[in-house]
Parts: structure tokens; sequence; C-alpha cells
């Protein structure tokens, strides 16, 4: 019969048995044993006389929280995510909030332009949709950086960074946006000593940053164009009081593989920027090829022309790419346009029109720069 | 406790951090078991938690500092520690490096 005192003492143990490996539960369980108990003799001792059930319970108090105790003999890492991967875990996180914030906030925009019945409740789907996409960011972030830690694995790109490729970095501090290396390079000279002010310089040229960003984000497209995640707002909207649905063109089922492909191949080539970051040339190549399979991508998209259906009560209206909407005039009347199922899908042609203008242009200038960058002499 | 009190104790704990381990070696040049082992190290001033010290010392042992073997003593099973040659050469090296130490910190001191 187990007197109340080693009921307890047993209590404890098991509690930490229970969270050890079984091949190391009895040794130490033992261990502890005789540690509990040389610890209440030695008490015992103190007082001339046997501990009472509270003293005993003190004792263990002391020694710790079997779960406290038992995650001490753990073997491998004592956190999810140690200090060298916290930094790395917290840039992810904080990068693609910011990433999930702008589609979400893009698609209430969408929402809130077509005159929603409920605008509150248009944002409360917004903030809804946010802050479920923001868990499961950081729950897969964390996942990664937990499995990361436990196999101690660390990607070339933690490890044999750049100076040059750290600028993007700063984004995360949404205080420096917009703070150039230039405005802060002024010096000044304090005792015959040059001191230079600590420039923050942001949104320039960032290889390694410009990849991380662009890898969340075709991440998330990829999901979404996978459909294993939704945005709600892009697929049903309200004009009218009337409920909206958005149908895909004929040309996203013509391009859908390509396009899969085409972000698959971009991502490689944002992962290939991570690993090599030193490969300059190769990576301007790279770049210099996405773009201009993005162009030719953009001008099959163009030449379809219809991009989306909309469908509400019965009527129908086409929101196209139109060669027709280039003018200075069509700009000038965007506001102007009705909120009426036409004039909602006449706003986004317009919209996406010149979208596709500035993409065009800015692609063709990023294929001929990075073709420049393939070719031009090293700088010593 | 004040604040700077608390800073205080964060920075005594992580200035005594480092040196327990070349304790726990030192005094385990004698034969012991845990309890003993603790009450000796605060004897000389270094307390212990035992929620530290036990698993320590299993670590130092599967890094083959330490040799451990349970015995009868007092009516009562004990696992009894003590270093290890590997272990004895490492804290005459560790000792070096701490003596080092402290003679910097002595002059700058």
């Amino acid at each position: 019969m187990t007197t109340p005192s080693e009921d307890i003492i047993d209590r404890w143990l098991e509690a930490v048995a229970a969270q050890l490996p079984p091949e190391t539960r009895a040794d130490i369980t033992d261990e502890l044993r005789e540690l509990i108990v040389s610890r209440m003799e030695a008490k015992e001792a103190e007082l001339g006389r046997d501990l009472t059930a509270d003293e005993v319970e003190g004792v263990l108090r002391e020694i710790g929280h079997p779960l406290a105790v038992a995650a001490r003999y753990r073997a491998g890492p004592d956190s999810l995510i140690g200090p060298e991967l916290l930094p790395w875990w917290l840039y992810g996180v904080k990068a693609g909030l910011l990433v999930l914030l702008a589609i979400h906030a893009l698609s209430l925009v969408v929402t809130l332009i077509s005159g929603p019945r409920d605008p509150g409740q248009a944002i409360s789907q917004a903030f809804h949709g946010f802050f479920g996409s923001g868990l499961t960011l950081i729950g897969a972030l964390t996942l990664a950086g937990a499995i990361m830690e436990h196999y101690r694995i660390r990607p070339k790109w933690m490890t044999e960074w750049r100076a040059k490729d750290l600028s993007l970095f700063g984004l995360s501090d949404p205080t420096t946006w917009g703070v150039k290396a230039r405005e802060a390079s002024k010096t000044s000279t304090a005792g015959g000593v040059n001191i230079r002010p600590v420039q923050v310089r942001v949104g320039g040229s960032s290889p390694a940053g410009e990849a991380v960003f662009s890898i969340l984000a075709l991440g998330l497209f990829v999901l979404w164009w996978l459909g294993l995640v939704s945005f709600p707002g892009l697929a049903t909207f309200e004009v009218a009081d009337q409920p909206v649905t958005v149908a895909g063109a004929p040309v996203w089922t013509t391009l859908y593989a390509p396009i899969l492909a085409f972000a698959l191949v971009q991502m490689a080539v944002d992962l290939f920027t991570l690993i090599n970051p030193t490969a300059e040339r190769l990576r301007a190549l790279f770049r210099a090829a996405v773009a201009a399979a993005n162009l030719v991508l953009l001008w099959f998209i163009a030449q379809a022309g219809d991009l989306f259906v909309l469908t509400s009560a019965g009527q129908k209206a086409t929101v196209a790419i139109d060669q027709a909407y280039l003018t200075l005039d069509w700009l000038r009347m965007l506001d102007e346009r009705g909120r009426d199922l036409p004039g909602v899908a006449s706003t986004l042609s317009i919209v996406l029109t010149w979208s596709a203008v500035v993409m065009a242009i800015s692609l063709l200038g990023s294929a001929m720069l990075n073709l420049w960058r393939t070719v031009r002499p090293k700088v010593a | 406790m004040s604040a700077d009190d608390e800073l205080f104790e964060s920075m005594r704990l992580e200035l005594r951090r480092g040196s327990l381990v070349l304790a726990v070696l030192a005094c385990l040049r004698t034969e012991r078991y845990g309890y003993t082992l603790r009450q000796a190290l605060a004897a000389d001033g270094l307390e212990m938690e035992e929620s530290t010290l036990y698993p320590l010392l299993r670590r130092l042992e599967s890094q083959g500092l330490l040799l451990s073997e349970w015995r009868e003593e007092e009516k009562r099973r004990k696992r009894f520690y003590v270093l290890s040659p590997l272990g004895a050469s490492l804290l005459e090296r560790l000792t070096a490096e701490w003596r080092a130490i402290g003679g910097s910190l002595d002059r700058l001191l």
C-alpha cells in the first residue's frame, strides 16, 4: 500500500515519464525519484519529522513542472523556431502579410467600385478573408521553420548572402518606405573625422529581396490558380444590389496550363536567384527570357480580347482588353461610367487595357535591361 | 524587483551559464551522484537547479565526457557520475581557457 506522499511522487513522475522517449523513460524517472527522496530526507532531517503531503508538493514544485523538467531532457532544439531562423520567419510573415493585404485590398476595391448592397458586409468579408489567409500563411511558415529548425536545414541564401541584396529587407519596416540612399548620403565632419550617416536604401535593385517577394506572391497565385485558396470578392460581387458572377473567358481555359507553367518557371528563376546570388549574368538571362515569355503571354491574352463575362439578373457584360480604350478621353471618362453592369464592365475594361499597356512597356524594359546585363562588361 | 535589478539578474545568469559546465566537470573529478553534486556546487557558491543539472549530466555523458554507474548506497540505488578520460582532457583545456579569459578580464576591470 502506498503512502499519500509516494502517491504524489508517483503522479509527478508519471507526468514526466509521459513526455519522455520510451528508451530513456525508466532511467530518467529512476534518477528523478532518487533526487526527490534525497531532498525529502534532507528536509525531514531538518524538521525532525515526516513531511506532510503539502510539503512534498512543495519539494516537487521546487524541482519544476513535469512538462518543463521533461523538456530539459529532450534532444534537439529547445524552441520551435530558434534565434537564428526567427528573423527570417518574421520577415516571411511580414512580407507575406503585406502581399495578402494588397490582394485583399484589391479585391475589396473591385467589390466597392461595383457598388455593393452592403459595403459594411463587403469590408467585413475582406477582413475575414485577410485574417483567414494570414493565419494560414503564419501556420505554413511556422511549420516550414520548425522543420528547418529540427533538421538544421540552412539554405545557401541564408548563409551566403551579399550586402547588395539586402535593401528590400527594409520593406518590413513601413516607417522606412520611400527613404532613398541619395537623400541620406550627406556627410558631416566632426573632429576631422568624416562621419557618414547611416543610409537607408529601400526600393533599389535587390535581387534576393525581390526574389523572396516574388516567390511569396507567385506561390499564392499558383495556389489560387489551382483552386486551393480563394479570395472572396474576385469571383462574385454586387452591382446595383444584384449579385454578379464572374466567369473567365475561354482564353483562360486555353492558357490555363501555359500560365501555370509560366508561374512555376518564374518561381524556379527566383529560387535560382536566392541559391546563386552571384550568378548575375545567368540570372539576367533567365529574367530576360521570363520577361519575353510574359510579353508573349500578354500578347495572346490581348489578342483574345474578352477576359471575363459578368452575369447579373439575366444580363451579361464582357470585360475585355480593347485597343479602342487607349485614348485619354476614355481615361478622363473613367469616373463617369455608370454603376450598372455595362458601366462596371467598361470601367474594368479600361483599367485592364491600360494596365496591360503599362505591363507590356515594363516587360519590354525588363527584357532589354536584363539582356544588356548579360553582355555588359563587368565592373572591376 | 526593480527594472535595474531584473536586468542585473538576467546578466548575472547569462554570465554564470557558461561557467556551469566547467564547474560540473571540475566537481566530478571525484565520483558523486546528482544530489551530492548539487550540494557540493552550492557549498562553493554555485547554486544550480536540479532541472538544469540532471539533463546537463546526461548531455555530458552522451558527449563522452562523463561515465555513470547505478550503484546501491545507504539501501538506495543511486546513479554515480565521474569524469571520463576525455572529460579530464577537455577540463584541462577549458581550465586554461577560463584562466586566460579571467586574466584578460582582470586587466580590463
